[in-house]
């Protein structure tokens, strides 16, 4: 197990280097300059050769590529040059905190209500249960997630006053956008717990387990629902990382200052330095993610091999 | 006294007459996957009516347009924000442009998209996702790490530089959405078929003599067909909405070009006062979403042998 | 099998306090429920609450740094966190603010200010002319400078475009410390609205000693920052908004009357509304969809900007090149429909590319000097077009460039359908992001495109010099006879002449070489809260004033 933890290791270090390199050469293709053009078109042409060669646009683009590492390496993330002047590494420092906490309490809040609609779901399996608890999860997935937002905050921000409405001054402003996210993690893990427990509830061990004597109950909580996770955990890898990593829409929606608006946002002004640092961070993320989902796997269910074929 | 009623009860009883066939006899008349699947389906009301809905809906999308005299482009600066009436059905927006023939031509185009995009996820990720996990081990591990990086490159930038190099429109739309979205189809076809492989029935099959093809064939992709079809189910609503959401931040079709997305998103700009234009959108999208979702849960069930009661 | 579950409980625990520590709320829901703090309800206990007023701004607040700034929403910030020599008034006239007063020179050449006695820094130090000097130095140095606003001051003084360009040294640029409280700067040329010019951002002054000393770190948090202006800032966050106490140390603190100014962020236009109805916010744009329903609220107003959006034509591209063609384009659209369906927002249907208020001489505005230069004339049109097209041989195939915002899609999709209606052809709209339209426009790859400019003082030269460079951007435009009116004007000294040359210059860029064509002057409409007064807002320069704001 620890050289497999080791060996994955190395390939997220690699898989890292991957993924830098391949959106930093990308994204010096992307059009135009990080900096107001309109405002720059009004410079003399020497001026604004300057004002490249100062922040070391003007050298080729696989120098600029080795000088950005070298400074990676040191823990050197550069500054934005949206926010002039702030380091990178503070500004997502920032705004990681108010869409890992939404990001989080939507997960927990998807995962459980998720699971258990889907449980019951699949345990009276064509009753009118099953039918409404899938319906409503089928409708959290087909609500488009800002008319959702846009109807809890009219709702409950506006029109009962219950919380409030936008901005992030404390602990309340992060409820309706978490709910609001919430909302499609529900719909996703209800169906994919209630079609893994109907296969699992059809399994032979289950027929005997009833037979032995247990009683449903016990038969769903000490065999079925274990055996159902493993898809769970599939698709929980990536929301979890979705879901950490912001949802632009909800942010905007609700005036959060999040991760995801702030990614969106660099990509569109060209902001260099923070859409590496941004893409760095999320890689390291996602990938570090996968390997916990799939040591998860082999902690679920051990008949799956990990390491090489046949081990 | 149980002796004598025993025995006043045996003139009820004939012995039954057991021919040799009858063992084997089949009680149930056979039936082929197909048909057993589709019998099972038809029983599923909630599904069926889904199936309906949505026939609906498409046939709404293909002469929807051709329903009113008013095209999807043309506008009438003297009838901005009207409200549905007797002339414009279902209401005009900011340009005085009939919202019913900019909604179903707007249907007509997310659900081409959406199709489109489905129909190549499906063919990319199950090629690659079975391919890995059939042949595992290191092709496995290297062809994993790769979609780690694919997933790991912020698809928003792939997405925009695709817009730049190629002309706006359908083809780029769906193109960006399906450079990024087939991994996730990749992933469940691997894990599935990772589980199925460690199975005691492939192993009795291989066990009795059966190659790898006819594994493959006859044992492994059967039982993932589940898989894939609700995988499919969920990518096109995915997709509409992958669209909608490019729309929002400004990078969807060019005007005056709609789509269900385009319309959501200029609908709710206007959600304060006009909600009629956010409105009539929303209720096609979510119909959409749910009856593929509801009809994907049905096929689902229906496809699966070990379902049959 | 207790160990792994143990171990996954212990990461996913690291996990959410790592996430808790993380989530900053800027708490300054000091109001609670009472929204602003000034609820009209309450009577009686007003006197001694403290007065709030909630602005929203509908983007970042980028960059406090004022030699690298240069979003409006940054301005609109600093503007009241600092204060130059002058400082517009209500009806938008510069006031003597950190100056005491100034003495021109007869030749309009030599401007000597006064400081005003008693002006001090937020942490004590006396604001000196110094101070003036390394401001307008720094602002001017290729080093230094990144917001490509050099120009405000290197266009008008001596020695700064050299020094600008990196060709001069500081020292040959005519600013001069005589003492603490006496400048004295040199211009390259008489201009009259110079004093309007100081109240801008970049004319403010900076303490060199803790410039120097924050170094890299200069503006990015309240605490590295000193304030000269009627507020200081408490906290700043760019991306959820900022708030604005009372400076006790500026000069004119007593006729500050509102304590406290909060300040968010906020991007969705209807999220604010909601705010705003909510108590939350004191004042809300309005889009056009939502103006019909508010028109009748008192609490309904419009103001003006002075910006104009135009269609930009590349005089070097496939048909946009022949005259004709653009003449038709031109006249081919009816600007009314603008104001008065789409935009209903109070921005007027353009007639010239200098909007209706900006100055012109003798207390007439430039428009009314001028009249009306485009207007809509479908028939004349048609004959351009047609002109054009047997010129060129055929009809060409026209796409009009769109940055992705909102307001440009739309303009793209009006002029689609006037084009369609009027000339019967069918022009495509090509939207591209901002920064790839940018790139198209920079590389002149482009037939025509919309887009628009604000003035940064009030003279017509804010918008007339943009087309003396020649460039792709300003669609390859290049007349030497335009050029020599617009270096002739920079230098009359007779304002008369010299608006007429603007006067001619305009006309010869719309009228007869039709490089560029009008569509609207900005126009805004909003709600504002009945208990807030007199919030300045200016239409060009330095955007707002909280200073002159009560609150009741």
């Amino acid at each position: 197990m620890k050289r497999y933890i080791g060996m994955r290791l190395v390939y997220l270090l690699i898989t890292l280097f991957v993924i830098t390199t391949a959106t930093f050469f990308l994204m010096k293709q992307l059009p135009g300059t990080p900096f107001d053009e309109e405002k720059l078109n009004r410079l003399p042409v020497e001026e604004r050769q300057l004002l490249y060669a100062s922040y070391g646009l003007d050298q080729p683009v696989y120098v600029q590529y080795v000088r950005y590492l070298a400074n990676v390496v040191q823990g050197d993330f550069g500054t934005s040059f949206t926010y002039k002047n702030m380091p990178v590494k503070d500004i997502i420092a920032n705004r990681i905190g108010p869409s890992a906490l939404i990001g989080l309490q939507a997960v927990v809040l998807g995962l459980s209500i998720g699971l258990i609609l889907g449980i019951i779901a699949a345990y009276r399996h064509n009753s009118a249960w099953d039918y409404f608890t899938m319906f409503i999860a089928v409708l959290g997935v087909s609500v488009p997630n800002f008319v959702l937002a846009a109807l809890l905050q009219y709702y409950v921000g506006l029109k009962w006053g219950l919380l409030p409405v936008a901005f992030w001054d404390s602990y309340e402003n992060s409820i309706l956008p978490s709910v609001a996210l919430s909302v499609g993690v529900v719909a996703i893990i209800a169906r994919f717990a209630r079609n893994e427990m109907l296969e699992v509830l059809q399994q032979d061990y289950i027929t005997t387990a009833k037979a032995k004597g247990l009683t449903n109950m016990a038969v769903v909580m000490r065999h079925a629902v274990r055996n159902s996770l493993i898809p769970v955990v599939t698709i929980l890898g990536p929301i979890v990382v979705n879901l950490l990593t912001g949802s632009l829409v909800i942010e905007n929606i609700f005036g959060v200052p999040g991760i995801g608006s702030l990614f969106v946002d660099s990509i569109k002004m060209n902001d260099y330095s923070t859409i590496m640092g941004i893409t760095i961070f999320y890689s390291a993320f996602y990938v570090f993610i996968m390997l916990i989902v799939d040591m998860l796997y082999s902690v679920i269910d051990p008949r799956i091999r990990l390491a090489s074929g046949g081990e | 006294m149980q002796q004598q009623e025993k025995a006043s009860l045996d003139h009820l009883f004939r012995p039954a007459s057991v021919s040799a066939k009858e063992p084997e006899k089949i009680s149930r008349p056979p039936l082929t996957a197909f048909q057993d699947s589709f019998r099972r389906l038809r029983k599923n009301r909630a599904a069926i009516v889904s199936l309906i809905i949505l026939i609906l809906l498409g046939v709404l999308a293909i002469i929807g347009p051709w329903m009113t005299s008013y095209t999807y482009y043309d506008t009438d600066y003297s009838a901005v924000y009207k409200a549905p009436n007797a002339d414009h059905w279902l209401g005009t927006d900011k340009f005085g442009r009939d919202q019913w023939a900019r909604i179903w031509e707007g249907t007509r185009i997310s659900l081409l998209i959406a199709v489109l995009a489905a129909v190549l996820d499906l063919v990319i990720g199950v090629a690659y996702g079975a391919i890995s996990a059939l042949i595992g081990g290191r092709v496995d591990n290297v062809m994993q790490r790769i979609v780690e990086i694919i997933i790991g490159i912020p698809s928003l930038i792939i997405i925009i530089l695709l817009m730049m190099v190629m002309e706006p429109g359908i083809m780029t739309i769906m193109l960006a959405m399906v450079i990024t979205g087939w991994v996730n189809m990749a992933r469940l076809v691997r894990a599935q078929i990772l589980k199925l492989k460690e199975q005691e029935y492939v192993l009795a099959a291989r066990s009795l003599g059966a190659s790898n093809t006819q594994i493959i064939l006859k044992h492994l992709i059967p039982n993932t067909i589940g898989i894939i079809v609700i995988n499919t189910m969920f990518t096109i609503p995915s997709a509409i909405f992958t669209e909608a959401f490019l729309s929002f931040i400004g990078l969807g079709l060019q005007e005056p070009m709609a789509s269900l997305g385009v319309l959501i998103h200029d609908g709710y700009q206007a959600i304060n006062t006009q909600y009629h234009l956010l409105l009539y959108p929303a209720i096609v999208i979510i119909a959409i979403m749910v009856t593929f979702n509801i009809l994907g849960d049905g096929l689902r069930d229906a496809l699966d042998p070990r379902m049959r009661k | 099998m207790k160990k792994k579950w143990s171990t996954s409980l212990l990461c996913l625990l690291m996990l959410v306090s790592l996430v808790a520590t993380g989530c900053n709320f800027s708490g300054d829901k000091g109001s609670g429920s009472a929204p602003g703090g000034t609820a009209p309800a309450a009577d009686g206990q007003q006197a001694k609450k403290e007065s709030v007023i909630n602005l929203s701004f509908e983007n970042e607040i980028k960059d406090l740094n004022q030699f690298s700034t240069s979003d409006n929403i940054s301005f609109s910030v600093l503007n009241n966190v600092s204060e130059g020599l002058y400082r517009l008034d209500e009806k938008h006239e510069p006031q003597p603010a950190l100056a005491k007063g100034v003495e021109v020179s007869p030749d309009g050449l030599t401007y000597t200010f006064t400081l005003r006695d008693g002006i001090k820094w937020s942490n004590g130090d006396p604001i000196t002319a110094a101070d003036f000097k390394f401001a307008w130095l720094g602002a001017m140095n290729p080093q230094t400078s990144k917001g490509g606003y050099a120009f405000i001051l290197s266009d008008y003084i001596k020695g700064g475009a050299e020094y600008a360009s990196g060709k001069g040294s500081a020292d040959a640029v005519a600013i001069d410390a005589k003492d603490d409280k006496t400048l004295v700067v040199t211009l390259n040329q008489p201009t009259p609205y110079f004093l309007r010019l100081t109240t801008f951002i970049l004319y403010f002054p900076l303490n060199e000693k803790f410039v120097t000393e924050k170094g890299a770190d200069y503006a990015l948090k309240p605490e590295n920052m000193l304030y000269a202006g009627p507020y200081k800032l408490t906290s700043f966050d760019p991306a959820s908004g900022a708030t604005l106490v009372k400076n006790e140390n500026y000069w004119d603190n007593a006729n500050v009357k509102v304590e406290k100014i909060n300040l968010k962020v906020i991007k969705e236009q209807s999220t604010a509304l909601n705010a705003y109805k909510a108590g939350e916010l004191d004042r809300v744009m309005l889009s056009s969809a939502d103006v019909d329903t508010f028109k009748n609220d008192p609490e309904y107003t419009t103001d003006i900007e002075f910006r104009t959006n135009y269609i930009q034509f590349n005089t070097k591209g496939e048909g946009t090149s022949n005259l004709n063609i653009r003449k038709a384009l031109q006249l081919a659209y009816d600007a009314t429909i603008l104001e008065q369906v789409i935009l209903n927002n109070g921005s007027k249907a353009a007639t010239g590319m200098i909007p209706v208020q900006m100055s012109g001489v003798d207390h007439k505005s430039f428009r009314d000097l001028q009249g009306d230069l485009i207007k809509a004339d479908a028939a004349k049109a048609k004959e351009y077009w047609e002109q054009g097209v047997k010129e060129l041989g055929k009809a060409p195939q026209l796409k009009l460039l769109v940055p992705d915002d909102s307001l440009s899609k739309d303009l793209g999709t009006f002029l689609q359908s006037e084009y369609k209606k009027n000339l019967g052809i069918d022009v495509t709209v090509e939207t591209k992001t901002v920064k790839a339209r940018n790139q198209q426009m920079d590389e002149g790859n482009y037939q025509f495109g919309v887009t628009g400019w604000g003035a940064d003082y009030d003279d017509a030269m804010t918008y007339l010099d943009l087309w003396a460079n020649h460039t792709p951007y300003r669609g390859n435009y290049e007349n030497p006879k335009y050029d020599e009116l617009i270096a002739s004007a920079k230098k009359e000294v007779d304002e008369t002449k010299r608006i007429n040359m603007l006067l001619e210059a305009e006309k010869i860029l719309l009228a007869e070489d039709a490089v560029v064509s009008p569509l609207f002057y900005r126009g805004n409409s909003f709600l504002q809260k009945p208990h807030v007064k007199n919030l300045i807002f200016h239409p060009y320069g330095s955007p707002v004033e909280y200073k002159y704001a009560t609150v009741e």
